[in-house]
């Protein structure tokens, strides 16, 4: 048997680190990936834009944060139940490492998958449609803050017992979906009525939203400091919530 | 020395149903354990719960000296798993398999690469190491998922059925591996419905049956615990139709089985009964091309012990027929 005396935290993070590696290598082209990562927020935002008469510049913050939303929030649904269905997941819970390491290692692969796709509309925007960043501080944390509380999300959602990554993305999308209508995604907030801006406040989207606009110079709600103190509180929620539903499935199982 | 794995009242309930009751057993160092029982016994239910897949609902299961709910990371790495499915990455290539489940167990780059080339060298898949598992057949993914679970070099090695489902050349590597794992001083706990299978391996067995331990002891003494299932095998040359009902006919035979062309006499009095078929043979002008006493198999034992019957086994066929011929008992229970 082998033991190997190193400082417990680095262990943890170098495992959570392989599994994250792992998931990149393994589920990153799937189709679900694909699809529901890419295609579905893009096809969303296109659906929505097209046709609207405001300029395309003004749209960026929008198809950035459906981007950050669908993207990093699609790799725990289709990364789990997968491997639950080939047993795979049971390998990390015989391992020698706590369910937080393998949970942030599999929320990681989410976040890095969110926040890369995420860039090409930063980077069309700025090519093509003069979108300009006047807060990259501002924009690195809509993107960190949001990618780790969206993957998380998916992390909780993919603790629903299902062998197929549709049997989550379904009450997933229950939940994604009317989030995109109440927080300011297609109309903005100064313009919803004060009950509905309230709702629009706990909204994760929302301050995504918020943040991606302020980054890129134009007019917010609620400022970036609450959007930032929020996604921060749903990241570490989610993060919770997921370790705990994952513990009620072990008792289950 | 401690025992390698001590189970204390380990209990699971699925909801309403109770799936692993109350069970208590030890398992020594260097020991080869099985664990018996038709399909939905609790047997994978158990070894869930011993290798932290499951929690228990009630009981404590420690793995050398680790509790394995208080202690998990310690427990967990004394052992390694091979569970029912051949859980192996199928997009990975079996030398990748073998260096993400060193870096699981957070093994140091030199030392997890040179464990995955002695292992695939050992499994004869090392010319093979770069090929995507998915391409493999299900023998040599079971050897992957041996593989796998030997890289951390541990004390105790789990096994769920490991040779269900392969072909007879897989199932004597993998029997002779265990042998062999076992002689270098490897603890196996290895659950299985193959009574056979059991017999040939094992130091000792647990039989479990709706999820309570019915037996726990050596291969040979249980069998001698059941001297009543001893019985006569018998062969003619040339069979009458008639044969089992005026077999079944004779003193003293509790019970006659067909095996193929042989009948199986079940007595209490072997050498009785072993003149009656002389006799019967004569009388009817028939040919002995065989004729055997017989001890009770484990098989026997299990069957007395588990109480399974042709009605729960399946209805209408004769379930203790079909399970002596080959080897395997199965129930309908819920696996």
């Amino acid at each position: 048997m082998i033991r190997v005396h190193r400082s417990h935290i680095g262990r943890e993070t170098r495992v959570a680190w392989a599994i994250t590696v792992k998931d990149m290598r393994t589920y990153y082209t799937r189709p679900p990936s694909i699809m529901f990562g890419i295609l579905f927020p893009f096809s969303l935002f296109l659906s929505f834009s097209i046709g609207r008469n405001i300029p395309l510049a003004s749209q960026i913050p929008v198809l950035i944060s459906q981007t950050l939303f669908f993207s990093s929030s699609s790799i725990g649904p289709v990364v789990i139940p997968s491997e639950r269905a080939n047993q795979t997941f049971d390998r990390f819970l015989t391992s020698p490492v706590s369910l937080l390491s393998i949970l942030m290692g599999k929320t990681m692969a989410g976040i890095i998958y969110g926040a890369g796709i995420s860039i090409i509309p930063v980077l069309v925007g700025a090519a093509f449609f003069g979108s300009t960043i006047v807060n990259l501080g501002a924009l690195l944390a809509c993107f960190a803050l949001s990618s780790f509380a969206f993957s998380a999300l998916g992390i909780m959602f993919a603790s629903i017992p299902g062998q197929t990554p549709g049997q989550v993305m379904m009450p997933l999308n229950f939940f994604r979906i009317p989030l995109l209508f109440i927080s300011g995604v297609y109309t903005p907030i100064l313009e919803l009525p004060t009950s509905m801006q309230m709702v629009a406040l706990i909204s994760p989207l929302t301050h995504t939203v918020e943040l991606a606009r302020y980054a890129l110079g134009e007019g917010v709600f609620f400022g970036p400091l609450l959007n930032i103190a929020i996604l921060s509180a749903y990241a570490a929620v989610f993060l919770f919530m997921g370790i705990r539903f994952h513990i009620m499935n072990q008792r289950k199982e | 020395m401690e025992d390698a794995i001590e189970v204390a009242e380990l209990t699971k309930y699925y909801g309403d149903l109770l799936a692993v009751n109350h069970i208590s057993f030890d398992v020594e160092q260097g020991e080869i354990f099985g664990f018996l029982g038709p399909n939905g016994a609790g047997k994978t239910t158990t070894i869930r719960m011993l290798t932290g897949v499951s929690t228990p609902t009630e009981g404590a299961a420690r793995i050398m000296g680790y509790d394995i709910q208080r202690q998990p990371i310690e427990a967990k790495e004394q052992m390694g798993i091979v569970p029912d499915v051949s859980n192996v990455y199928s997009e990975l290539s079996a030398w990748d398999n073998l260096v993400f489940t060193g870096k699981l167990y957070d093994m140091p780059r030199t030392f997890r690469e040179s464990r995955a080339e002695e292992l695939l060298e050992m499994f004869g898949l090392y010319d093979r190491r770069g090929e995507k598992v998915q391409g493999f057949s299900r023998g040599m993914k079971r050897r992957i998922c041996i593989a796998m679970a030997l890289m951390n070099r541990a004390s105790i090695l789990f096994l769920d059925e490991p040779t269900s489902g392969l072909d007879v050349q897989s199932v004597l590597i993998i029997r002779d591996l265990i042998r062999k794992l076992n002689q270098r001083g490897l603890t196996i706990f290895v659950t299985t419905h193959n009574i056979e299978e059991a017999s040939q391996i094992c130091d000792r067995v647990a039989i479990i049956n709706h999820g309570k331990i019915a037996a726990i002891d050596t291969p040979e003494k249980l069998k001698r615990t059941v001297r009543s299932l001893q019985s006569v095998e018998v062969a003619f040359e040339a069979t009458p139709l008639e044969a089992l009902k005026h077999l079944k006919a004779l003193p003293k035979v509790s019970e006659v089985v067909k095996e193929g062309d042989k009948f199986k006499l079940f007595t209490d009095d072997p050498s009785s009964v072993y003149s009656s078929i002389w006799d019967y043979a004569q009388n009817n002008r028939l040919r002995l091309i065989t004729i055997n006493t017989l001890g009770p198999s484990l098989e026997d034992v299990f069957v007395k012990l588990t109480g399974i019957t042709p009605a729960t086994a399946d209805g209408n066929t004769d379930q203790r027929a079909r399970g002596r011929g080959k080897g395997q008992i199965s129930g309908r229970e819920k696996q």
